[in-house]
């Protein structure tokens, strides 16, 4: 499965394998393919966007995850103010050109669907929950990666800080 | 963390935490206007009309490729006011280094005491802990008449010894030396971590 690491001070390190990230590619491809939608995201809870379809160049994607994941979070504490055992399993945005569908994918992912008006809720609902199911399968296949100890070595530190040096003049 | 092995990404959430007018916005807002904008993306500000952080401010930066992997520091603030208190707990979500910015003036120490004790309950909850977490504490608004002094400000906040920075947010003198500080900090700590 993607690796989620519980470091030794409790923190949290996800990682993605290049084959697990082509067959997730391949399910955001079809989805898009299905729906129509403009654009698609799949993103970490914590915000980070781990790869996107559809029309991209317009959209600032990368402030588009990181904002779904709080509105995702906030809801989620909503859920638990008004007395939901489980938070909110999907999110919907209705706009007059585009609507915005946010769906968890197991704990620790999920999707942002933008789509035109024109397209049915329902269609997008069937499709992204089918999509989900697969993602859910992608990431539970076990194989194993590399982990962060082969890139972040000494070497990379210290390249890394030469690099800031020179980024922060 | 996130790595994506596919495209040799590595990514760390870097959160600047404080109380509120304590300058969280004014560091990422001098980072964006110095940085060369190859490396920077949007800065995202999500503010009150009266110029407040309601929710978080967020951009990401760049530095290019280091043996081949590229890494991503994505910087978010919190809301200060006391009153955003689940915001602060929402955008730690995943974080993996959090410089703290606290207020110099003498009648803002309760504030930095209260809004420190706040983010060591939200580590806490997260499983984490103020004492081995990585984390930085700049001493902002250096520049005003009724500073406390550098003594009395390590004494009373920084306990674990971390890393501390004097510092002028709005003219950006200290600015670059926290982050960088905190980016090492956080890349030591995965290293130490494996």
């Amino acid at each position: 499965m993607v690796q989620v690491k519980k470091l030794k001070d409790g923190s949290r390190q996800i990682i993605l394998t290049a084959q697990q990230f082509d067959e997730i590619t391949k399910v955001l491809t079809e989805l898009a393919a299905k729906t129509k939608a403009s654009t698609i995201l799949l993103a970490d809870i914590s915000g980070q966007l781990i790869t996107q379809r559809g029309n991209t160049t317009d959209i600032n994607t990368q402030v588009l995850s990181a904002l779904a994941a709080s509105d995702f979070a906030a809801t989620s504490e909503m859920a638990k103010l008004i007395g939901e055992d489980a938070k909110f399993k999907l999110l919907f945005h209705e706009g007059e050109k585009r609507n915005v569908y946010l769906s968890n994918v197991g704990d620790s992912f999920f999707l942002v669907v933008v789509f035109d008006v024109s397209v049915t809720l329902g269609l997008v609902r069937i499709y992204t929950k089918k999509a989900i199911l697969n993602l859910v399968e992608v990431f539970e296949t076990s194989e194993q990666g590399d982990d962060a100890g082969s890139i972040i070595d000494q070497d990379f530190s210290s390249m890394l800080g030469d690099m800031l040096d020179d980024s922060f003049k | 963390m996130f790595i994506n092995w596919a495209l040799q990404e590595i990514n760390l959430k870097i959160v600047y935490y404080g109380p509120g007018m304590s300058g969280k916005t004014s560091n990422l807002e001098y980072i964006h206007s110095k940085l060369d904008p190859s490396l920077t993306g949007e800065l995202v500000t999500l503010k009150t009309k009266e110029d407040r952080t309601i929710f978080f401010d967020f951009m990401q930066i760049e530095v290019g490729r280091i043996k081949g992997k590229k890494p991503k520091f994505n910087l978010y603030t919190v809301p200060g006011q006391v009153y955003y208190a689940s915001s602060r707990k929402i955008i730690l979500n995943g974080v993996d280094g959090v410089v703290f910015v606290a207020d110099s003036q003498k009648d803002r120490m309760e504030g930095n005491i209260e809004t420190l004790l706040d983010l060591e309950n939200n580590l806490m909850s997260m499983g984490y802990s103020l004492e081995t977490f990585p984390w930085v504490i700049q001493f902002n608004k250096r520049d005003l008449p009724n500073t406390e002094s550098m003594e009395m400000l390590q004494k009373k906040l920084n306990f674990f010894n971390v890393p501390q920075f004097e510092a002028v947010a709005i003219k950006g003198t200290g600015v670059f030396d926290t982050l960088k500080s905190i980016i090492n900090l956080v890349v030591r700590h995965v290293q130490q971590q494996l």
